[in-house]
């Protein structure tokens, strides 16, 4: 389980499984969606694998990506998504948004 | 499915079986009245049905075409989400419902999981089949 928070913990992560559930997406479309590295994301696939939260196949040269997630940690990922950790409140290029001063995390 | 995947499952079978057995035996000995064994039992049952249903839409899925792939995604989807719903409504019942309510409002919400799972695979099955079709009408022409 603490695999599946650390992967829920980020937010292009948590981009990366909303996108999916629209339906399997190649690698190439979802890097497509964040103006990141391919190695960045790689490691961001990697993680969300590691934790069996996307299922992959290999068709061709293609990598295609599914949605693997159980009933409950699909509603984590709602939580983390609802509750302040919205994927859209993310930098673009998936890095934590930088505090300003004087304010504390 | 390995043996340790399937552990989990066997495990909850198992404990479904322990939990009536246990009912039973209390039963018999007037430890507990009738209705707190059956409650228990039934109670129980929709936890299980509630576990299984979390892990439909983690099956496994190896359709290559995307269309499909797409479709029976959201079919495990829909029917982990509604098993998961009635199997804890189902447990809600029983636990704490008259038991004429319960046995009646259980069985309706366990039935339209069932329905509701089954007509959509099969609506998301014949959209596949349609396009199917259509495919293969866009390439003969």
């Amino acid at each position: 389980m603490n695999l599946v928070f650390k992967a829920l913990a980020d937010p292009t992560r948590r981009r990366v499984l909303e996108l999916l559930r629209k339906g399997p997406m190649t690698a190439g479309e979802l890097s497509d969606h964040f103006p990141v590295s391919k190695p960045t994301m790689s490691a961001h696939f990697a993680v969300l694998r590691e934790a069996d939260l996307v299922d992959v196949q290999k068709s061709g040269k293609a990598v295609i990506y599914r949605l693997k997630l159980s009933v409950l940690e699909e509603a984590l990922l709602g939580f983390a998504g609802t509750f302040g950790m919205r994927a859209g409140n993310a930098r673009p290029d998936g890095k934590p948004i930088a505090l300003k001063k004087g304010t504390t995390p | 499915m390995n043996v340790r995947q399937a552990t989990p499952y066997l495990v909850c079978a198992g404990l479904l079986i322990a939990v009536a057995a246990v009912a039973k035996y209390a039963e018999h000995n007037h430890l507990i009245g009738p209705d707190i064994a059956q409650r228990a039992t039934l109670a129980t049952g929709g936890l299980v049905l509630a576990f299984y249903g979390n892990a439909i839409p983690k099956s496994y899925c190896a359709w290559r075409n995307p269309a499909k792939a797409k479709r029976a995604q959201s079919a495990m989807r829909v029917g982990g989400w509604s098993f998961v719903l009635a199997g804890l409504a189902y447990a809600g019942l029983w636990a704490f419902a008259p038991l004429k309510t319960a046995d009646l409002a259980s069985t309706i919400v366990v039935a339209s999981a069932i329905i509701l799972t089954l007509g959509y695979t099969i609506w998301a099955y014949a959209l596949c089949r349609n396009s199917d079709v259509v495919t293969q009408t866009n390439a003969d022409g």
